[in-house]
């Protein structure tokens, strides 16, 4: 695969995973932007907070990205390959989104056969609520007392959550999770933060779901976070070992 | 005769209600109590009097301890910092709504009863926090029987109900002292007791995957030991953790059978404080 | 080949200590651990408690630990919160309590709080009693499943202590025990083997322990009386 493809298909139906493989595959220059997408009644999606974009350019760290508002990708450039992706829920792109570039394909989920098939949820009505964490640090037990209870309704009906972040030990997760798959995906970051301070990449929560408990959501993450402090103990023996832990999970 | 044992109550008086009512239905009429009356629940008061108004005997829990001598419980002791802020809102909120009667009436309660061959603890004979769980090491278990002096241990803190017996138990050893010449260590072998440990789950907040009540009936005649669940008014006990101001998350976890109170995962862990 | 040399029970006596690290001499012993009561309430323990602070030229380090003595002075001077030298005033009475406390210069209690509960090496745990308690006095008279538990909460095969002062070593080398669990899911059955383990009591004063971890070689010492060589070499 190589030229510029618009990728889009619902929230939910795997277009970043199956944009990291192809991505992850290509020999040659590899460029990347997400596109602001709308629902079937063609009003805004809310935004995931470019957690999927900092995913990606942690995956693959010569990633380029289109800057906002720019045209196509240089052409000269050989053997390169353009992944624009779009939140869309039909194939059909309305006239209103203004892309501003004139891909060579554009694949969309649940129509073109060489995309996987997934069943997708009808995202519309849900309400969205996201929080944004950067520099915040979480108790890793806690972390995963929080996630259970999210996903198994404590705070609301939720359909979808996605997070990324950051451990003590200076790790980095992207937890992605959708009501109709199994499990959560915990996708470990190659990055590994410094242990000094706090970390400065890009961290948050987004939420997808009805009746959500917002109130009830900042009161148990706020549980969840660890001082300075405590976080503190944590880094100064890493700081004395030097050595960089391996981002694994 | 049959005599039931019930531990981990929690401040839920519903549950406590329906325990007490297949109690008296079954027509046993010894109760022993394992402790934590109080803590995480939202009936703290309700609950002690209607223990005190049995007569109910009962040994001291970690949770009853900790309301009378102050926030004791050691922070390993919880799982999560999430867990241990839950942990220390439940415990200031029981503190404050405790009548001075019923903290005095946890002060006085004894950290174990004893009857003929019977012992009975909330978490283990070395301590209200030690877990004794299923798979706890069976030897260090047994040790815990023995050195209670026990036929049978009854314990509960794990908030799952289960009985162990051990059995076929020897142990041989080959002792040696400064004096003993080369070749001359003595061997030994011991044989050990048969012994039981029975845990009785939890009335108050169950942690067996499923929202009913557990507690046990021994009945020391026939040797048989039953695990009784008892369903109850879950969504009583839920209303009245919000309408008290408790995390929401308790009443959640309670009404899907998910304990509100994680536990530490190291199972013989023993607070040094 | 490492070795090692495992003490205890010093009692503030100085004499005791050289005479041990005498004795100790031409036994290519590496490194030397003294398991607590390093203090006690009969003597001075400046001297001593000096010497292990800053060894004189070519002397081993020790590696030290706090014991029942020491945990009995910590907890009088306030190391404890609120706890006391209960043990000792119920044990010796409240002279005990302060001959011990005049035995030990308060400027040496820094030193002594610092002293750590144990050491876990390879797969030996070095403690002054046990994991349960720093006075529990483990003995060749101990019951059998008493030991296993106390090397099962330390998760070690080699359990070195020494509050009894007995030099002896309890090798658990066969056995057995089944355990029935029945719960809400069913009924399960195991059977367990005794783990091959070993509790070694290292002695107290002049009577110590050498270990070689390579080889699990023990060997038990008693150094000469000090007193005794005195009065020889003054005969």
């Amino acid at each position: 695969m190589r030229g510029v493809v618009l990728v889009s298909g619902p929230p939910g139906c795997g277009k970043t995973s199956w944009i990291l493989s192809r991505l992850q595959e290509h020999r040659g220059p590899r460029v990347y932007r997400r596109l602001e997408g709308v629902d079937p009644e063609g009003r805004p999606l809310a935004l995931d907070g470019g957690l999927d974009q900092a995913f990606l350019h942690d995956q693959i760290p010569d990633l380029r990205e289109l800057a906002d508002g720019s045209q196509d990708p240089a052409p000269e450039a050989e053997g390169l390959l353009a992944l624009i992706e779009l939140p869309l829920f039909g194939p059909e792109i309305p006239e209103t989104l203004a892309l501003g570039l004139r891909p060579d394909r554009h694949l969309h989920f649940g129509r073109d056969s060489e995309l996987p098939r997934q069943d997708t949820l009808v995202f519309g009505a849900l309400d969205s609520w996201s929080l944004d964490l950067v520099t915040e640090v979480w108790d890793p037990a806690s972390v995963n007392s929080f996630w259970f209870e999210l996903v198994n309704g404590a705070y609301g009906d939720v359909y979808r959550a996605k997070a990324l972040v950051n451990l003590p030990d200076g790790r980095g997760f992207l937890f992605n999770w959708m009501v109709s798959c199994s499990g959560t995906q915990f996708l470990p970051l190659r990055s590994v933060a410094p242990p000094h301070g706090r970390p400065m990449r890009l961290s948050r929560l987004v939420v997808q779901g009805k009746g959500l408990d917002t109130a009830g959501l900042q009161t148990t993450i706020a549980d969840c976070l660890i001082s300075d402090a405590v976080l503190e103990l944590q880094q100064a023996p890493r700081r004395s070992q030097g050595e960089p832990l391996p981002a694994t999970g | 005769m049959a005599h039931a044992v019930l531990s981990c109550l929690h401040a839920n008086l519903a549950a406590l209600e329906a325990v007490l009512d297949d109690i008296d239905r079954l027509g046993v009429d010894t109760i022993t109590c394992l402790g934590d009356l109080v803590g995480y629940g939202p009936q703290p008061n309700e609950v002690v009097e209607l223990v005190r108004s049995r007569g109910i005997p009962t040994c001291q829990g970690c949770w009853d301890e900790d309301i009378i001598e102050g926030l004791n419980a050691c922070e390993c002791s919880y799982p999560s910092q999430l867990a241990e802020r839950r942990g220390q809102l439940a415990h200031h909120w029981t503190a404050a709504q405790l009548s001075p009667d019923n903290k005095d009436f946890l002060a006085s309660l004894p950290l174990s009863l004893r009857r003929d061959g019977l012992v009975f603890v909330h978490g283990s004979p070395n301590s209200q926090h030690e877990y004794l769980l299923p798979d706890m090491e069976a030897f260090a278990a047994l040790e815990r029987v023995v050195s209670a002096g026990a036929d049978m241990l009854f314990c509960g803190h794990t908030h799952r109900p289960y009985v162990r017996e051990f059995r076929e138990g020897s142990i041989e050893l080959r002792l040696r002292r400064p004096d003993s010449g080369p070749g001359q260590e003595s061997e030994r072998r011991m044989d050990l007791p048969v012994r039981r440990i029975v845990n009785a789950g939890s009335v108050g907040e169950p942690r067996h995957g499923g929202t009913e009540a557990t507690y046990v009936i021994h009945d020391g005649d026939r040797d048989t030991v039953e695990i009784r669940q008892v369903p109850y008014d879950v969504e009583r006990t839920c209303r009245a953790i919000l309408a008290a101001g408790l995390p929401p998350p308790f009443a959640w976890r309670l009404r899907h059978g998910f304990e509100y109170a994680e536990r530490a995962d190291d199972a013989s862990h023993v607070c040094e404080r | 080949m490492a070795r090692w040399a495992l003490l205890s029970g010093l009692g503030g006596d100085l004499d005791v200590y050289e005479a041990v690290l005498a004795d100790l001499r031409r036994r290519r012993v590496d490194t030397l651990f003294l398991l607590g009561d390093l203090i006690g309430p009969e003597r001075d323990c400046r001297p001593l408690l000096e010497r292990l602070q800053h060894p004189r030229r070519g002397e081993l380090r020790a590696h030290c630990i706090y014991g029942w003595w020491e945990e009995q002075l910590l907890a009088e001077r306030g190391y404890r919160g609120e706890r006391r030298a209960e043990a000792l005033r119920r044990e010796s009475g409240e002279d005990a309590v302060q001959a011990l406390l005049r035995a030990v210069d308060p400027g040496l209690m820094d030193w002594l709080a610092a002293l750590r509960f144990g050491f876990v090496e390879l797969d030996c745990a070095l403690l002054h009693g046990s994991s349960a308690d720093v006075g529990d006095s483990l003995g060749s008279a101990t019951d059998p499943l008493c030991l296993l538990d106390r090397l099962t909460r330390m998760d070690v095969n080699r359990l070195f202590t020494a509050r009894s002062g007995e030099q002896f070593s309890v090798a658990l080398c066969g056995g057995g025990i089944t355990a029935r669990v029945r719960d809400l899911e069913g009924e399960r059955q195991l059977r367990q083997s005794v783990p091959s383990r070993q509790v070694i009591g290292v002695g107290r004063g002049l009577q110590y322990t050498l270990y070689d971890p390579g080889t699990d070689h023990l060997d038990f010492r008693t150094a000469p009386d000090p007193a005794r060589v005195r009065r020889r070499g003054f005969a």
